[in-house]
């Protein structure tokens, strides 16, 4: 047993205890220390999994093999603490509108990260079921932590009676796959998996597991819960949401398909062929008619599912390194994106495009960040997203000479992208053309928020105009799936 | 016990035992939710009382029973207890008057139907005895065991989750926003 490894997972958790004691000796107008002191702990261990010392960067297996800390697990943990790091900074600056609790708010952050950090690394299906309801029920309390907003404790009941819904046939699926194989560990059941290849029962086991990851990355026909959730919940919830746990089902979706059960996976292209393109279309079309910003994202996230799902349905090295490294541009623009939505909805009620307007005046830094963010998403070079979005088509037409549902699969991912540009368009077009601009009064920006922005921004440029690097990290992750 | 573990063993009791138990959980779970003489909720959650105490009856005939007595400690006993309370808080006279829609019925009996369908499909595809499932034992030393040494990863992350929950439950709860 090496329970080293765990070093990062270790540390985040007694992160998470620390900020909840701080609550009792911290005086209510230092509590945003609190918060800075998170990123900051959260930075230092970014450095110390980068800098390769100690077992965060080794690799091996612990507990059995139940966790597994590889090339792809080192990749997406250092990705979900860039993500917390960015929500943090963004929930400092939200502080002042949650009514009690500010401590625990960032403590929960720092929860749901360990459990992201546990998924990262599952590979077991009693992991896999511990880690997603570690994120899911910390995500509960943090939709529903401005209880006196109707529309926050909306968002949190409609996705506490949802999540339960798919956890159920999760762990459902989960024991009818141990009926029939009697195995739980991933590399385990690969061995036998094929023997099981006809058994009805063992099939309809995996197809329930892929109806709870399913809603966790708010793929059709499972994405009725994320526009109202997006909507309500607050907006540093919001992102982490967008970002962390989409990014978490995902890993333990490649985990699932790629490691688990390779042999079914292998005949289920086709499904992942139409789920991919109707939840590109269901996405990007839903959000057409979209006024609300925020409710515009959760809708672009769905869009977004279906890309990353393109990564999943080519059944290739090089659709996984895709995925990988669009999720990592994912990371910056969304994040970039709902940290101005924080700050420009401030003193307003509501988070309607109309926000925005004017922005370009109030706030220059804000206006080109969410200009930036918005033609990431829609995918316009030199941004992360266009070459994201160029690694993901070219995986699939790679594919197209084995089965031609490839090319199809394309064609509607192109045009979904067209279709996209409608509306974030109608997002800048709020920022520089609008009419009637009400509000013309400057926003004041903190230091720590002005960094976070920056960071956001470098992030978009530096993955859209020197793609190598993070490339290389994708491909080496992507590595864990081929041997 | 080893006398009772014998007589079920060795006589067809077994079988009788499991059609007399899943009998009564499905009758005592229609009468759940479709109860013809009372649509009172206390009924209903004595019934699904009812129905969860079958349902221990089967795990026992399982030999699964540390999974028996948890099935009537924490769910017959503590979750019971917590949903009679819900129940009573709530102002509950506008549901018992409440006519169900005719579009829940159809839509409730077809996704119903249609799941049967497709299981008693795959059951009919599935031969069960060839590779017959690990056999249960449901002995308590034997589980600790297994939780804190095979399984004491996700014991222990469960532990946070329950942390977790309980500042959850504390925070949405107060009484006064600060």
């Amino acid at each position: 047993m090496n329970a080293s490894l765990m070093t990062l997972e270790i540390c985040v958790m007694a992160l998470g205890t620390v900020l909840m004691l701080a609550d009792f000796w911290l005086p209510d107008e230092r509590k945003k220390f609190a918060g800075y002191a998170a990123v900051a702990a959260l930075t230092g261990l970014l450095v110390i999994s980068f800098s390769g010392c100690g077992a965060c960067s080794l690799g091996g297996s612990a507990f059995n093999g139940m966790f597994v800390q590889d090339g792809l697990a080192i990749f997406f943990k250092r990705f979900f603490i860039v993500a917390a790091i960015l929500v943090l900074f963004m929930a400092v600056e939200f502080s002042d509108r949650i009514a009690g609790g500010v401590s625990e708010y960032y403590s929960l952050i720092v929860f749901a990260l360990s459990g992201m950090l546990f998924a990262a690394s599952a590979n077991d299906f009693t992991m896999l079921f511990v880690a997603i309801e570690l994120i899911t029920i910390t995500f509960y309390i943090l939709t529903s932590f401005q209880r006196g907003r109707l529309v926050s404790l909306e968002a949190g009941v409609k996705y506490l009676i949802l999540g339960a819904l798919s956890s159920s046939f999760m762990v459902f699926g989960i024991a009818l796959v141990w009926g029939t194989t009697g195995k739980l560990n991933f590399n385990e059941l690969a061995a036998v998996a094929a023997q099981f290849e006809t058994s009805k029962i063992f099939l309809f086991g995996v197809l329930f597991i892929l109806v709870g990851l399913g809603f966790k990355i708010a793929a059709f026909p499972f994405q009725i819960w994320a526009p109202d959730v997006y909507q309500g919940a607050p907006t540093p919830t919001t992102a982490f949401l967008a970002v962390g746990s989409k990014a978490a089902g995902f890993v333990l979706l490649l985990r699932v398909l790629f490691t688990a059960v390779p042999t079914v996976t292998a005949h289920w292209m086709n499904l992942l062929i139409v789920i991919s393109a109707i939840t590109i279309l269901y996405g990007n079309l839903c959000a057409l008619p979209q006024r609300n910003l925020k409710r515009l994202l959760g809708y672009s996230s769905i869009a977004h599912a279906g890309y990353l799902l393109l990564g999943v349905a080519a059944l290739s090295a090089s659709g996984q390194s895709a995925l990988l490294y669009y999720l990592a541009g994912y990371l910056f623009t969304v994040i970039a994106a709902f940290t101005v939505i924080c700050l420009v909805t401030r003193h307003l009620d509501n988070d309607d495009v109309s926000a925005l307007a004017g922005l370009n005046q109030r706030s220059p830094l804000l206006a080109s960040t969410m200009t930036l963010a918005m033609a990431s998403l829609a995918g316009i070079p030199p941004l992360a997203g266009f070459f994201g979005k160029f690694l993901l088509l070219k995986a699939v037409l790679e594919q197209g000479a084995v089965n031609p549902g490839y090319y199809c699969l394309a064609f509607t991912a192109l045009a979904g992208v067209v279709i996209s540009f409608y509306y974030y368009f109608g997002v800048i077009r709020a920022i520089y053309w609008s009419k009637n601009v009400v509000d013309v009064s400057p926003i004041q920006l903190s230091g720590p928020i002005k960094v976070a922005v920056c960071i956001c921004i470098a992030g978009m440029f530096w993955l859209g105009i020197f793609p190598t690097t993070a490339l290389d990290m994708a491909n080496e992750a992507a590595k864990v799936f081929g041997k | 016990m080893e006398n009772f573990q014998n007589l079920i063993s060795e006589t067809m009791l077994p079988d009788m035992m499991f059609y007399v138990f899943a009998a009564l959980t499905l009758l005592f779970g229609v009468l759940v939710v479709a109860n013809p003489f009372s649509r009172n909720p206390v009924t209903s959650a004595m019934f699904l009382v009812l129905t969860i105490i079958s349902m221990a009856g089967l795990f026992v005939l399982l030999h699964a029973f540390f999974l028996a007595a948890v099935q009537v400690i924490v769910y017959a006993g503590a979750v019971m207890v917590l949903f009679l309370f819900v129940i009573m808080l709530l102002d509950l006279k506008e549901e018992q008057h409440r006519k169900i829609k005719m579009v829940a019925i159809i839509a409730g009996l077809l996704s119903v139907g249609t799941i049967v369908a497709i299981f008693l499909k795959s059951l009919h595809a599935t031969n069960l005895n060839a590779h017959a499932s690990p056999v249960t034992e449901g002995d308590t030393a034997l589980l600790g065991k297994l939780l804190f040494s095979q399984y004491v990863l996700p014991f222990e992350v469960v532990s946070v989750l329950l942390l977790v929950a309980m500042v959850g439950v504390i925070l949405l709860s107060k009484k006064n926003l600060k």
